[in-house]
């Protein structure tokens, strides 16, 4: 019990460790809910509640009047799921002390961008949009096509993943330059 | 939605939350750093979870005690352009929607605010978009004949010896990338992995 205390309270797992726990989490929700864990759609139906009234009067566009109607027609189980990965990570916080109100990421951001939060805030803003409108091309994030695909040996999540890898070490050899 | 499946969401949700803070995923250098190579941990963490996760669904398919969902269409320029988009969009906020929510839980008011007003602004252009000739294209270009097709049965090979081989190339991987040294030296990461 000492034991499993202390696990709870650390601040991090080895990456294995917590892996373990990524995995069981795919293999419950297929077996006990059959639904596939994922993110980014429960993002655009929360956007569809001010998509739906713009484009209603388009029969052509489909998008948020059938594929993704408005999260407030109903909560579903990936809305609950999203739910739940607040409070588990609030849980994990918590009993390790280390909830803590923050405008900005830690000493490695402020070396490399500065110590403006406007900067931060702008480059989260600006990241978050086109990272979304990435996942609708594709079809899901990180969590509902990478991770769900790759549990379920879909070609959709391997032709997802390295896409992210190029584009995404491009990006941060930008960044960084001679830090890269 | 029942409440059994209310409670299921929810607490399977809650698992994922919190392996995801102790995996250190929800951190801005965690993120950045698995693209400069200098700290594998997102890599590790998530070979690992789709180790046990594809030898676990396999295997409870193969015992008949589940059935495999379909995520997105298969479709060459869906997921390659899109993974392309979304790796930009990573690499610069150093998160993605699951992990923004989980980071959000750490009190960042930077994953709360402007990292959530990105991914809803972000989807509703999308949204507004999918009627476009680019948009079609995208989502049409190199479709697979059958979209919804796992590996094994497009190659035509046993589920799950298939399986049993993609587990040993991830599991030799996630042995390699924790027995050794493997990623790059780096002053930035040795700093922010303090933190």
């Amino acid at each position: 019990m000492n034991w499993l205390t202390k696990q709870l309270r650390k601040d991090l797992w080895s990456p294995e460790a917590a892996g373990i726990g990524l995995g069981l989490v795919y293999i419950l929700a297929l077996w006990l809910s059959h639904h596939t864990p994922g993110a980014a759609g429960t993002l655009f139906k929360v956007a569809s509640i001010a998509g739906q009234p713009l484009t209603a009067n388009d029969p052509r566009n489909i998008y948020f009047s059938r594929m993704f109607t408005p999260l407030t027609d109903g909560m579903t189980w990936q809305a609950w799921l999203l739910v739940g990965i607040f409070l588990g990570a609030l849980a994990s916080v918590l009993l390790a002390r280390r909830f803590k109100w923050t405008l900005m990421p830690d000493i490695q951001w402020r070396q490399v961008f500065g110590g403006a939060v406007w900067k931060r805030w702008v480059i989260a803003f600006v990241g978050g949009f086109i990272l979304q409108i990435g996942a609708g091309i594709a079809g899901g994030c990180t969590s509902g096509l990478a991770l769900a695909g790759g549990v379920l040996l879909s070609p959709a999540a391997f032709m997802f993943i390295p896409g992210i890898f190029l584009s995404g070490a491009i990006v941060q050899w930008l960044i960084y330059r001679r830090q890269y | 939605m029942t409440l059994t499946d209310v409670l299921l969401a929810l607490g399977i949700g809650f698992l994922f939350g919190f392996v995801l803070d102790k995996g250190g995923l929800n951190r801005y250098h965690k993120i950045a750093n698995v693209f400069r190579f200098t700290d594998l941990t997102v890599l590790r963490f998530m070979m690992t979870g789709m180790l046990v996760g594809v030898l676990g669904i396999y295997t409870l398919q193969y015992l008949g005690l589940l059935s495999l969902t379909d995520v997105a269409p298969s479709v060459v320029a869906r997921q390659i352009i899109g993974g392309l988009v979304f790796g930009v969009g990573m690499a610069l906020a150093g998160f993605c929607p699951g992990t923004c929510v989980a980071g959000a839980a750490r009190g960042q008011i930077d994953y709360l605010v402007p990292g959530l007003l990105g991914f809803l602004t972000g989807g509703l252009v999308f949204g507004l978009l999918y009627p476009t000739d680019l948009v079609r294209w995208l989502m049409t270009a190199g479709a697979f004949d059958q979209a919804y097709a796992k590996l094994p049965e497009i190659l035509g090979v046993d589920p799950m010896l298939f399986m049993l081989v993609i587990a040993e190339a991830i599991f030799l991987m996630v042995y390699v990338m924790r027995k050794t040294q493997i990623s790059r030296r780096d002053k930035l990461a040795q700093a922010a992995s303090g933190d």
